[in-house]
């Protein structure tokens, strides 16, 4: 099983390093040889000469694509490159490398085409919960999904994620750049795929700063609940 | 409508019908873009030249006076054709980030290249 580690990261510096050598280090505890690429998304900082120095594997994007974008292009590289499970893992170190394996677990054993890392699905698995506004408003993104798909999933903003090749294939021509999280949960439930959730735990960001600005949540929360109506509701594209 | 407003409108719809050709000469613009903005004002200036046919479409629609048709007409019009240049735009958003995308990817493959 090839394993790629689709690493989006937009003005990481502080970061980037330290996370690639996480990842190396979990490698050789655990025996496991998950690939990583970091999508550079046309950072302004250091993040691609770090890169660069320390011989981490990479793509600069050319020019800035936002989160959607940038992981689409880690999906394109895991389908030209053959992999068999694509993870996306934030590059601002919210996201414990040492759920890996519990992440792909069921799609090895063909129980699940994606499986989402969530902080909500066991009370005591992740002692950062995000703040109240925030859950808040993913157990609305939640509540409509629910109402489009049938399915419940509680995490729904998690950007921890793992996918099969099918979905591979899929994304790498269909991964929808606005509110990719949600909208991407919703695209493969309506295609009666199989999405799990397994509990992990997740940091508080270390370093950089969150994607989504205070004051721009219920301008968010609108789109969001919109798109998830308009993907959800009617028949396929 | 009054006969200064008949020749104002005229003389709008004519500096509008001189700027897009001249844009069209200076390949500023695409045709098939232009198409659009050049029928609507010829319309426009056909409406407001021959005498009696602002009346009797004014008439047949309810409107009060010619120049509020003319007024609610034209905003009609502009909200499909921003409509459709919305569409345009998020057309061409797909196509920049599909270049962005493959051109990166490819910039990688080569450096990959040249490395081993």
């Amino acid at each position: 099983m090839k394993v790629l580690l689709i690493i989006p990261s937009f003005n990481e510096e502080d970061n980037v390093l330290d996370n690639y050598n996480k990842i190396m280090n979990y490698n050789k505890k655990y025996k496991s040889n998950f690939d990583v690429i970091v999508i550079d998304d046309g950072s302004s900082d250091k993040t691609k000469e770090i890169c660069e120095e320390n011989d981490i594997p990479h793509i600069s994007l050319v020019h800035n694509l936002g989160i959607g974008g940038a992981v689409q292009t880690g999906y394109k590289y895991a389908l030209i490159n053959d992999f068999d499970i694509a993870i996306q893992f934030d590059g601002d170190g919210q996201h414990d490398i040492n759920y890996a394996n519990k992440l792909i677990e069921p799609i090895i054993n063909e129980n699940a085409d994606m499986v989402i890392g969530s902080r909500f699905i066991d009370k005591t698995s992740s002692k950062f919960k995000s703040s109240k506004a925030r859950r808040f408003g993913i157990n609305i993104i939640s509540i409509f999904m629910k109402i489009v798909t049938g399915k419940k999933i509680y995490d729904t903003t998690s950007g921890f994620r793992a996918v099969n090749k099918k979905l591979i294939q899929y994304f790498a021509i269909n991964y929808p750049v606005e509110y990719p999280e949600p909208v991407s949960t919703v695209e493969v439930l309506k295609k009666k795929m199989c999405v799990k959730e397994v509990p992990v735990s997740m940091n508080e960001r270390e370093n950089g700063i969150s994607s989504i600005k205070t004051w721009k949540k219920v301008y968010y929360m609108i789109n969001v609940v919109l798109s998830i109506l308009t993907v959800g509701i009617g028949g396929k594209k | 409508m009054s006969f200064n407003l008949k020749i104002v409108s005229i003389i709008f719809s004519l500096f509008i019908i001189v700027l897009i050709l001249a844009l069209l000469k200076k390949n500023k613009i695409n045709i098939k873009y232009s198409i659009v903005w050049i029928i609507l004002f010829l319309l426009l200036q056909i409406l407001i030249i021959i005498p009696g046919v602002l009346s009797f479409i004014t008439r047949c629609l309810g409107f009060q006076t010619g120049s509020n048709m003319v007024i609610s007409i034209i905003i009609a019009l502009l909200i499909v054709i921003n409509i459709v240049l919305t569409m345009i735009v998020s057309n061409q958003d797909k196509k920049i980030r599909l270049l962005i995308q493959e051109i990166s990817i490819l910039k990688n493959k080569m450096d990959d290249d040249r490395n081993e």
